[in-house]
């Protein structure tokens, strides 16, 4: 794809830019507490209208979630065998991934699917992920594994390029450092028997649930994002399909163009592009990934700031989807979706968390405050079992709950609108990849 | 003495809440500043039209 290169700014300016940001952040909501004195009875209701309106949103938001989940579940409930298993070339991209990459490739042989190859695609690696790659090639008991080099050039052109040496009608593209179950196939497959269904998105776990932040990160993905997924998938409209495990149509990946190098979130991009060509897109919660989740709150809020970037990239690059598309109307409302809970939901949760601060120190209202919280507790509780149980996750996960949303989101959320200003400003971004712990 | 719990919960609500917005931002900050501080890699350093050259390359003549 042809790019133009920008000459970047100096990183201390850009660093100095994004302390003016946080800077300026920070002053406007000292003067929301600064402002109290000016603020009339009228206005003060009208905050609460607005607070009040925000815990309603968020309470119907929580039982379409569950309420849809819960049909697509139902959907799943029969076990769809096929008499035919189509051939899958699973894509696996790597860079600098030596700690990984061969319990990667080992999980990978030991799938129950009858017809499959591996194609694994070295980045240009420095730290000697090609020779250990090297080891697993050749036939292991009828799976071919192939391993390629080229020259660095990032995770969306090593995808397709993987992608153009397989012949397969199912295409697996995942991260290096996941692990997929042994039935994960078998189980996302049966879903192409729709002829209109172009990709599938599979579940993504947790595996190193070590320290707090791992725990917490294993809940959301469970609450937070799979439950999200799957009430999607009612509709055949998953919105984001996981660099950890995405199979897809070839053909819908052909039509849509592969994947692409100008966003930071080349999963997304792709899932719109799938989306637009009037593709359906499902979910196999039996599809199980496991990834190692970064472990450090500066690794969590890395990421996090990169995927706010680059659904932005993307939601941007795409942005005529937004009132139209070739595809079903579900498509826009997918991807107003996205913008409600990339954009609109981490500004909203911050706004109420001051707010609330706001009125019990002015006015005293703790048991508002304790109610407030009280509710939300409960709530995010009570999602947090059904999620588990939906899943067979392990409940010992469900206490994290009360930590979730008046930490954990609170954190994650600061992050994102702080990468939505820089985003809006064009402040220069690099992908920044993690260190990985070798945990899988 | 009678303990009002209402007002110790929403004292420790009201201090978690602080707490956690300050950490957030704090640590994005902190974020911020170690990535402005991380050496670039040689594929950035690439992507940006920059080419790492440590030693000029000795031609005899």
């Amino acid at each position: 794809m042809a790019s133009t290169i920008k000459k970047p700014l100096n990183p201390r300016f850009q660093l100095l830019i994004s302390i003016a940001l946080i800077v300026g952040v920070v002053i406007l909501t000292l003067c929301l507490f600064w402002y109290r004195a000016t603020l009339g009875p009228f206005f003060v209701s009208l905050l609460v209208i607005t607070l009040a309106s925000f815990l309603l949103l968020l309470i119907l938001r929580h039982f379409l979630l569950i309420w849809f989940s819960y049909l697509h579940q139902r959907e799943l409930a029969y076990e769809e065998v096929l008499d035919r298993y189509p051939f899958v070339s699973i894509i696996v991209p790597a860079f600098n991934e030596a700690e990984v990459i061969q319990a990667s490739l080992a999980s990978l042989l030991e799938l129950r699917y009858p017809y499959y190859e591996i194609i694994a695609v070295d980045d240009g690696s420095s730290d000697g992920t090609y020779e250990k790659m090297r080891e697993f090639e050749g036939n292991h008991y009828g799976v071919r594994v192939q391993v390629f080099r080229k020259e660095n050039s990032g995770k969306a052109d090593t995808l397709n390029y993987g992608i153009r040496r397989s012949r397969a009608p199912i295409v697996v593209c995942m991260d290096s450092d996941s692990r997929l179950t042994p039935d994960a196939l078998r189980y996302a497959v049966r879903h192409f028997h729709d002829p209109n269904v172009g990709a599938v998105a599979g579940n993504v776990k947790v595996i190193n649930r070590h320290n707090i932040w791992t725990k917490l990160q294993a809940l959301e993905y469970i609450e937070g994002l799979n439950i999200v997924r799957k009430a999607q998938a009612f509709f055949r409209t998953v919105n984001v399909i996981p660099g950890p495990i995405g199979i897809f149509r070839r053909s819908a990946v052909e039509a849509s163009g592969g994947y692409s190098s100008d966003t930071f979130a080349e999963d997304f991009d792709m899932t719109v592009k799938i989306l637009a060509e009037g593709w359906r897109i499902n979910y196999e919660p039996k599809a199980v990934a496991f990834t190692e989740a970064p472990e450090e709150l500066l690794d969590i809020i890395k990421q996090r700031y990169r995927w706010s970037r680059g659904i932005l990239q993307a939601l941007r690059k795409q942005k005529h989807l937004l009132t139209r598309s070739s595809g079903t109307v579900t498509t826009p409302m997918s991807l107003w979706y996205m913008i409600f809970e990339g954009l609109i939901w981490p500004a909203m949760n911050i706004f109420a968390n001051l707010f609330f601060v706001w009125i019990a120190l002015l006015y005293g209202m703790t048991k508002l405050l304790v109610l407030w919280w009280l509710l939300l507790t409960v709530l995010d509780l009570l999602v947090a079992i059904h999620a588990i149980l939906m899943e067979k996750e392990q409940l010992s996960l469900a206490p994290y709950a009360v930590f979730y949303r008046f930490f954990y989101i609170l954190i994650i959320d600061v992050t994102k609108v702080f990468a939505t200003l820089e985003e809006l400003i064009g402040l220069d971004m690099s992908w920044g990849k993690l260190a990985r712990k070798g945990r899988i | 003495m009678r303990f009002d719990w209402v007002n110790i919960l929403a004292t420790v609500i009201f201090v978690s809440i602080v707490v956690t917005l300050i950490l957030a931002v704090a640590s994005y900050f902190a974020y911020k500043v170690r990535e402005a501080r991380r050496p670039k890699t040689a594929a950035e350093l690439r992507q940006e039209g920059q080419v790492k050259v440590f030693f000029d390359q000795y031609q005899p003549k």
